[in-house]
This record gives structure tokens, sequence and C-alpha cells, in this order.
């Protein structure tokens, strides 16, 4: 898995020279320090990141700027250490404009299926469903039949349900142009998975897909993703005051914008649910406080301090009182989409809204055009009650740090939701209504209720600290090919053991310990379903039900040593999905010539097996009996009467990816990255 | 030969099993352990306060100089400027503890204390043929007043240096924090917090204020009565978020990238039982001991509230403080580590015998050969910022860590304030922080 460097790279070279000389043209009206009176500390950097991926070129050429302050601010009423503090966050992602052909506006290409099969199923369909007949000779070319061809060109090739208008779903909306194929990026399509289109440009260039107010990010949007309607440029902005009480216990207030971290873990998150994530910055290989969307929170604590029995004792409570806001899992066409999630999304959405072309379905060989309205996402339901809560009680009990904690909150992860009503595209009437097991979703954010605890501990014996998270949900809502609806809910169970210990290794460094840090991560879905017969009882070819694993597993290590007073510092973090059989290999050095520059080199190499096939409901019957399985129809036609779940027939789309995980579908993501900083 | 190593043998392991008690302790012994200058200051043949140490001289003044110090000016790295000893006097709050509760404390079978409440806790004058001598030495050291019951240092700069170029490579602010829980003299309540479940005897809190990439980061360590319990500490971590537990196992860690180990703090940080301790001897030494506000300061800290500056450095690297080195008397306290795989051969600790405070170390790797030099200079408090006027503390001023295998120095520079006004439990929490993270 080497990292192909041989393209042109003189602008990818260029992209943080021009950048940091742009960033320092910038005016510094601001200081770093502390004022004179005391009250006023500020501090910020100015950073240049530069990724470079294996045969994409350049995928991040990020210029950061950050600024964050705190003011002490004087109080004559019952309140003491009142202030105000906030980070104030831009950047400018240029790679938007400096590899615009393949993250940005000139993104995508004309996409095609092979789809030798279609004249004959075609002529199949179109007898058996006692069709008008063919509106076209579908071409036997069997490497061009692909979809959103050229009006003029009428027929593409691609089978025209009878609902799909014109007998083609061209139209000057749908053009096949900036599109890319979902998941090729992680996989090829041999062993016949389904083939879907995305569009690739962003929103303002090309709205297809774009789903209202949830990944919909236009091109500056894209390139300044701190400059939005949200208003990420404050990126925190809070009010901190301290009411005391009796006994030196305490009454404090932290109110705004905010981080609140609830976990004691790196990369993945247990507890930690209360900011979500912006996962289209790195996926997760970014510290988390650098991706949480910090939240409007009120964040109160009575914090008891010592006593009787415990060290310390501290109650939270927290209101999020700003709007809902979901993970950022990167919009179809960004660098990093996690799970390529947003990939898919956006082909989905396009299919609710345009129609689209589906390649190996019904069948391997074939390729069928889905009139709009049949199948896709048509609507996400973002909640709007700012009704999300938490409550943690913490303290320290004989040396060990413990907290229990709770929330109600909205799922930060969607929900795609079936059972939208939708049209049967092999009608040209407007049914809409709800077809059982029919691919039509909704994006919903589900709510969660969390009950959870956590601690930390040191034992002498190992010379090792201890960090251990428990957490139990309910609501969670997961992709399921046995319900009609096509998901469910289960209840989650999820942990993590950390292990820290600094160890001294002579032969790296005899005067510095190397930090030794592991995690074992475990997911457990309660209310699992998977089987071996659909829903109806008819035997399937593969596994139906719930893509997710029943029990996962993933394992982190990070290994840091230093050297020359901390200011080399190499590192190797790597973390492995067991149930993925993929994983990622991140090692880094980082070097530190003052207080001022930072610098760091690093490799991200994902390794494994990389995408995962599951049943992809191809072999589902939710438009009978024109989608009953041509074993169904020879083996028992009666049933092609009614609706049924899938048949278990399967390929690495659309939901092998939530077998695949974050480093298996990242597995061509192969990047060496380069950062500069320049601290004050 | 080996009937005489028999009962020597026999006679340590009957010392070791049976508690020992300091016996009583009269008021002589307590003059002669907090005044040890009542009746004159030392001298030593050849030396006049005032006189600079320098290459020239060296070999003249090697008896009052520890054996690194002795090195570096000879080696032309430094010159040391000298003024007359002065009194230290430790606070009479402190000295009437020891009065009132010396008599009590033994040492028992663990190396450990019984009996101890509050004061020094052995301050009868060590005896060369007492071979438990090193031991109640460092029980001095370790429950010394050499922060008081509660010290605040701000602003308090680590930093970085290259002794070969002189080159100033990192810079660390820090402000720091020290309570002790229990064993208290000075501020209420006294002589200790009684909302104490775990027993911890101290609380240490610092805060990282730059360079960026550190700032926000933040250390607890909590230390307990229980000097056989491994401290427990906290990180936070300002570009995490959170707290994170330490494995405070490995103490000989450097500290943030710093020339220190964790174990140097203060001259020993770890615990005594980690170590055995012999006593080497008194000796009257120069010692970095001045009045702070009669030194040559630094333009730094530029924008204190109080006007306060740090002392200049100089001599080789910038490594050394530009202060006046006086005469005084010292014991000298060998520790050698328990733990075979120690990376450190031994510390050889001049504790002054006024103060009890580590005015210098000399750590040795494990071939025996020289690695750091750490000396903490200390000023008195009359002489130094307003606030600490009578406190009865020698303030921690300067301290330098010198690697001589490294070539490489962290020198430390303290605004002490010796008050409880910042330090009460709560900040000695890990609730404290997170409210301190920002």
């Amino acid at each position: 898995m080497f990292l192909n460097i041989s393209r042109p790279i003189r602008w990818q070279v260029a992209a943080p020279v021009v950048s940091l000389a742009a960033l320092a043209s910038m005016p510094m009206v601001v200081v770093a320090g502390t004022s004179n009176d005391g009250v006023l500390e500020t501090r910020g950097f100015v950073e240049n990141a530069t990724f470079y991926r294996d045969d994409v070129g350049l995928s991040k050429a990020r210029n950061t700027v950050q600024y964050e302050f705190s003011k002490h601010l004087n109080t004559s009423g019952r309140f003491v250490d009142v202030s105000i503090s906030g980070t104030i966050r831009g950047s400018y992602d240029a790679v938007y404009d400096l590899n615009d052909d393949q993250f940005g506006a000139n993104s995508g290409r004309p996409v095609s299926f092979r789809a030798p099969g279609n004249p004959a199923f075609f002529d199949t369909l179109v007898k058996s469903s006692g069709g008008p007949g063919a509106p076209f000779v579908p071409t036997t070319n069997p490497v061009f039949a692909g979809t959103f061809g050229p009006a003029a060109a009428g027929a593409d090739g691609a089978i025209p349900l009878p609902g799909v208008p014109m007998g083609t779903i061209n139209s000057p909306n749908n053009p096949n142009i900036g599109l890319e194929l979902v998941g090729d990026d992680a996989h090829d399509f041999e062993k016949g998975g389904v083939m879907l289109a995305y569009p690739t440009r962003p929103c303002n260039i090309d709205s297809r897909g774009c789903l209202d107010d949830y990944l919909d990010f236009d091109e500056s949007e894209l390139k300044y993703p701190e400059f939005n309607d949200k208003a990420d440029v404050i990126r925190e902005l809070y009010l901190d005051a301290t009411l005391p009480s009796d006994g030196g216990r305490e009454i404090g207030f932290r109110v705004g914008r905010q981080q609140v971290v609830w976990g004691r873990t790196d990369l993945f998150r247990v507890l930690d649910v209360i900011n979500p994530v912006d996962f289209s910055r790195h996926n997760i290989f970014d510290e988390l406080e650098d991706i949480r969307y910090p939240m409007g929170m009120l964040n109160a604590e009575y914090r008891m301090g010592a006593t009787e029995r415990f060290d310390d004792l501290n109650l939270q409570f927290l209101w999020k009182f700003e709007e809902f806001r979901p993970h950022n899992l990167g919009q179809g066409g960004q660098p990093y989409s996690i799970l390529g999630a947003g990939n898919f999304f956006r082909a989905m959405g396009n299919c609710w809204e345009n129609g689209c072309t589906v390649g190996n379905f019904p069948a391997t060989g074939l390729a069928v055009d889905f009139p709009k309205h049949s199948l896709g996402i048509r609507d996400v339901d973002i909640p709007n009650d700012r009704d999300e809560f938490g409550v943690r009680l913490e303290g320290l009990y004989k040396g060990v740090g413990f907290s229990l904690n709770a929330a109600r909150y909205y799922s930060q992860l969607p929900s795609l939701r079936g059972g939208v009503e939708a049209d049967n595209p092999f009608t040209p009437a407007t049914e809409s209504r709800f077809f059982p097991y029919n691919l039509a979703f909704d994006i919903a954010f589900p709510t969660v209720y969390l009950l959870g605890g956590s601690a930390d501990l040191y034992s002498e014996k190992i010379k090792s600290a201890f960090r251990l998270e428990l957490a139990y949900t309910t609501g969670e809502e997961f992709p399921n090919t046995l319900e009609e609806r096509l998901f469910s809910e289960s209840d989650v169970i999820r942990w993590v053991v950390g292990w820290d210990r600094p160890t001294f290794i002579p032969f790296i460094n005899k005067k510095r310990a190397v930090l030794v840090s592991a995690q074992l991560f475990g997911q457990h879905l309660l209310d699992h379903e998977l089987q071996n017969v659909n829903p109806q009882g008819l035997p399937a070819v593969g596994s139906v039900g719930m893509p997710d694993w029943k029990n996962n597993y993933i394992a982190t290590l990070l290994l840091q040593a230093n050297f020359k007073n901390d200011r080399l510092t190499p590192q190797l973090l790597t973390a492995y999905d067991f149930k993925a059989d993929s994983g990622a290999f991140a090692p880094s050095i980082s070097w530190k010539p003052s207080n001022n520059w930072v610098f760091n080199l690093g490799l991200n190499l994902k390794f494994g097996d990389g995408a995962k096939a599951f049943d992809d409901n191809r072999s589902a019957n939710p438009f009978p009996p024109f989608t009953c399985a041509p074993p169904v129809v020879a083996a028992a036609p009666a049933a092609c009467g009614s609706a049924f779940g899938s048949l278990g027939v399967g390929g690495f789309e659309p939901i092998g990816r939530f077998r695949a995980g974050p480093f298996g579908n990242a597995i061509n993501e192969d990047e060496i990255q380069f950062t500069v900083r320049y601290q004050f | 030969m080996k009937l005489l190593l028999s009962f020597a043998l026999i006679a340590v392991i009957m010392v070791y099993v049976t508690p020992v008690t300091a016996g009583p302790v009269s008021e002589d012994d307590i003059q002669n352990s907090f005044y040890p200058y009542k009746s004159g200051f030392p001298s030593f043949g050849g030396y006049e306060p005032g006189v600079v140490v320098n290459q020239g001289n060296v070999e003249q003044f090697k008896d009052v100089l520890d054996k690194a110090l002795y090195r570096f000016v000879k080696d032309g790295w430094v010159e040391i400027k000298t003024a007359p000893t002065t009194d230290f006097p430790l606070s009479e709050n402190y000295i009437q503890a020891t009065r009132d509760n010396a008599a009590g404390v033994s040492l028992n079978e663990n190396g450990t204390l019984d009996g101890y409440v509050a004061g020094r806790a052995f301050p009868i004058e060590p005896d060369i043929s007492d071979p438990l001598a090193g031991q109640k030495l460092v029980w001095n050291y370790q429950y010394g007043f050499n922060s008081g019951d509660s010290e605040t240092i701000f602003p308090f700069w680590w930093t970085f240096r290259n002794i070969k170029t002189g080159k100033v490579e990192r810079v660390l602010k820090f402000e720091w924090h020290f309570m002790n829980y229990s064993h208290r003299v000075s501020f209420d309540p006294t002589p200790k917090f009684e909302k104490n479940p775990s027993k911890i005897y101290r609380g240490i809190y610092s805060i990282v204020t730059e360079p960026f990439d550190l700032a926000n980061t933040q250390l607890l360590i909590h230390r307990y009565e229980d000097d056989t319990k491994r401290d427990d500490a906290w990180l936070y971590l300002g570009f995490q978020r959170r707290v994170r537990r330490l494995a405070t196992g490995n103490i000989t860690d450097a500290f943030l990238g710093t020339d220190l180990m964790i174990e140097d703090f203060e001259g020993y940080n770890g615990r005594v039982t980690d170590y055995n301790w012999e006593y080497g001897g008194t000796r009257d030494l120069l010692l970095p001991f001045y009045y702070h506000n009669d030194m040559e300061l630094a333009t730094e800290p530029a924008n204190d509230p109080d006007g306060y500056r740090f002392v200049q450095v100089h001599g080789k690297g910038n490594c050394f403080p530009n202060v006046t080195y006086q005469l005084r008397k010292t014991y000298t306290l060998i520790g050698t580590p328990k733990d075979t795989n120690h990376p450190i051969g031994k510390r050889v600790i001049n504790l002054d015998a006024q103060t009890s405070t580590m005015a210098s170390l000399i750590t040795y790797d494990r071939k025996g050969d020289l690695w750091k030099w750490f000396p903490i200079g200390k000023a008195h408090p009359d002489h130094h910022d307003p606030k600490n006027k009578g406190s009865g503390v020698a303030l921690d001023d300067y301290a330098v860590l010198i690697d001589v295998q490294a070539d490489h120095c962290t020198t430390l520079q303290f605004k002490s304030i010796i008050s409880d006004e910042d330090n009460q439990p709560n900040l000695f929490t890990v609730q404290n922080l997170r409210k301190a993270g920002k």
C-alpha cells in the first residue's frame, strides 16, 4: 500500500507556502498573552494542514486562524469567579480550489453501468407486467448502459420502468455529469453490489441530492466551514460564574456555546455524547476538541467538594438550549465522508428528487431507471424542541474517580426510516402511499436515553492507569431489512477499557518513558436481528436483518515517545475494527523548535478487508408483483402477490458500509499529511 | 569480623523492628535545630563574605562547594558571588508545633512515622553513629516548611536552555499551588481539614498558561498521609478537554519535557520508603540563600501587577542564578533507590540545617557518573514580595536543573507567595480541573 506521489504536485506543494504567505500577510490586530491587570488572557495560532491522498492528490489544504480569550469580570454581587471566554476559529480549505476536479466545482464525471442483461430482462418485464410495450430497444452495448444520458438521446440503455415519465429519467435537471458511484472509492463492484451515482459538486453548483438543512453545503461553506448560518466562527462563547455556598460548597454556572466532555476516551466515544462531531474534517482522526461542535448550553454544577465519604463530589445538570445539531458525516463529494454515508445519502436524495438509475439491479448485469418519488430519501426531520438534558454525578472515592451519567438527547447519527409515501415505479399512477420494504426513507434523529458510568483508577502493581466507561442506551435505531420500514430500535451497551502506562523502553529512550495507551471498545446491540429466512418465512440466500454487528470490538494503541525535551515527538497510532477486519496505522513525528512553531509530518494508512457486503434489499418485493424475485415466481408464485421482505441477496452497497465501519470504508484513503502551526 | 558484622546487622534489624521514638526534646534541641547561628555564623579558612569564587580561586574553596558547583566553577561555567550568612528563621508556629509534638514522634518498622502531628519530626542534631539518622532527616525534609502550609507560585517560568549555545528552546509558564491538608500550623484550620476521608496530606495543583500547545494543561497530585501509598495524579489536557488519570508509578519520567523528573520536584518528590536514606555528615556549604530584593533582577515578568521581577540569570547557557551565596550549615543526605531498575544511582541532597529545605541536589546515574545538579535558591520572606513578610518560610526563588550529560538545563524562576487566599480544598479537586479548563 504505497503512496503514489508521482502525479504532478506543483500546486499541491505550493499550497502550504501560498497559504502561509497569505496568513502571514494578514494584519495581526490581536495580541497574545495576559493583560497588565491580569484579567484578560489571549492566545491563538495560524495553521496550514496539507494532506495528500494516494491516487487522488490533494485532499486537504486547510488554513486556520484560531483565537482564544478569557476575561475575568469584576462583580459586586453574590457571584464570584465571573468570566467570559471564547474561541474564534476561521478556516479556508484550499483543496476546493487547488484540486477542484476531485473535490469541488469541477469534480465528478459521467457514470455508466455495465448492463448486458438488460435487453432480455426488458422483454420479460414488459411481458410479465402486461405493460404498454417497449418504448425503445435497450442498448446491447455492455460497456455503456448508463443513465443520465443526454435528453436528446432518449434511450440510454437502462430499463425505464413504466412510472418513468417519457420512458427515461433524463432531464435538464439531472444530467450525467458531476457524478461518482457510491462506494467506488472503497471497492469495485465485482460482487455485483448495487450501483448508485451521487452528485459530487457543492450544493450551490449542483443541488441534486442536497437534503434541506442536512449535508447541503455550498462551495463557500465547504471552503470556509466556520462561516455558515450556525456562526461556527464563534466556536465557543460562554459566561462562567460561581455562587459560593456554605462549607466551601459552590454552585457553578457555565452558560453559552461550549464543549462538555463526559468521556475518558480517545478517538471513539462512549459517554461523550453531549456535543455532535464534525467527521468531515478528518474522519475520526482529529482531536475531538477540534471537531466537536460546541453547543449553546446551560451547564450548572453543584460542587460539594470533600464530604464525609467522598474526597470530591459534584452534581452536574445540562440543558442544551441551542437547536439540535447532528454529526457532520461529510456530504457527497467532500474529501472525508465517514462510512461513505454522505455519498449514499446524496445519491438517495437525488433518487427521490429526480429519479435515478440503479446498476446491478434487480440483479447483476442489469440497470434500471427508477422514477422520482419511488425510492430514495425524501426528507430530513431535524428536531427543534430544545429538550436535550443531561445529569452527571461524579466524584472521587478512595482514589477512584467515578461518574454516573444520564442523558436524554437526540441521536446525532441519522436514522433512515422507511415507510414514507412513495409511488410505484411500475405504474404510471401517482399512488403516494406506503409500500412495505420499499427503499424510500426520511432521515430522523430519534430520541435516545442514556444511562452510564465511568471510572478511572491506578494500579501500583502494574504501574498503570485504567479508564472505564459503560453506557446503556435505548431508542437508537438501526437499519433492519426484516422490518417493513427497514429499521428497528435496539438497546445498546457500549463500553471501553483504556490502559495507560508510561514505560521506559531503553532502546528507544533511556531518560524518557514511552506512553503506551491502549483502548478496547465494545458495542453490543441487545435487540439485534439477523436470520436466514425472510420475515415471511421464505428461505433467504444470505443473512437478512441488521447490518450492524451484534457484538463488535475496536482496539486502539498509541505509542508516543519524546526526545529533545519533548520537542521531538514521534508517535504511532493504530486502530483495528475486529469485525470489519480493517484498521488504520498512523505514524507521525512532531517537531517544536520553539514556543511558536510546531511541525507535524504523518502518514495515515488503512489496512484490512475494506468494504463488506450485506443484504441490499434487492430481493424484497415492495411492489408486488413486479418486484417478485424469479425464484419465488418459479417456486411459489402466489407469494408474489404480496409484499415480502428481502431474500438476502447482497453486495457492498448500500448498507454494507455499516459493517465495514470507518476504516473499511476509508480503505483507499491513504494519506501523507503535513501540518505547520505558528502559535502565539 | 563476621561476628562484628552479624552484631551490626542484628542491631540494625532490631532498630528497624522496634519503633524508634524521638525521646525527650529539650529547648536546647529546639534552639539548636531552628537557630543554628545563634552563637555565630559559620566560617571557613580564607573565606570572607563578598569574595567572588571563580576559576582562579576555586581550589581554595573546594570544601565549601558541593561537588557539582565546584566542577562548574572550575570549568569556568559560573562565578559565585558571596555575601554574609543571614538568619532564615522559620515560622514560630512551626517551631512551637515542634516543641509540642516532637517527643511523641517515632519511626515504625515500615520506616514511616507514628505520632506525627506537626512541626519538625526529629529536631535533635543527627548523629553519624545513628543508623536511622538519614531516615529521620528525610522525614524532617518531607514534613518541612518548604512551602509553609500553603503556597502559590505565579508566575512560574520553566525555561529550556541549551548550555552550549545559550539558546532558549522553549518557555513553559505555570501557576502552581501547594496546600497541606494536615500538619498545618499557620493557616486555619490547624492542624488539619476535617473532611478528608482519604487522608490526603498534600495537594499540588498546577496549570500551564503558555505555550499554546500546552496551555490549560493542569496537573493535580494528591499525596497521602500513608507514605507507602502511591500518589494519585490527574492531568487535564487542554487539547483534549478532559481529565486523564496519570500512572504515577513512573515518577522518574521527565515532566513535560523539562530536565526534571517528577521525582525531582522540590528536591525529592517520591515516597520516603522508596529509597534507603543515609546521613552523610554535616558540612558548611556556600548556598544560594539571599534577599531577593537586593539581587540583580531580570526585566521579566514585565507585567507583574506588584512590579515583581525574577532574579537574573547568568553563567554558561544562562543556567545559573545571578545571586549571592552564603555559607550555611548543611546535612548531607544520601538516598539510594530500592528499585534496582531505577535510573538514578543515588541522590545526594544537601539539606539546609536551619530550614530543612533542600539547598542542592546532586544526582548520579547508575554508573556513578554525575548526571544532574539541582540547586534551589532561597529568598528571605521579609525581603521579597511584601505579602510574604513574616511568613517564616524560606521561599523558593530560583532553581535550575542542569543535565551535565545532555548539556541542557531547565531554569525555574518563581514568584512565591505564602498565602491561603486561593488554596482551599476545592482547588485541589478533579472537578476543579474541569472548572478551570477552557
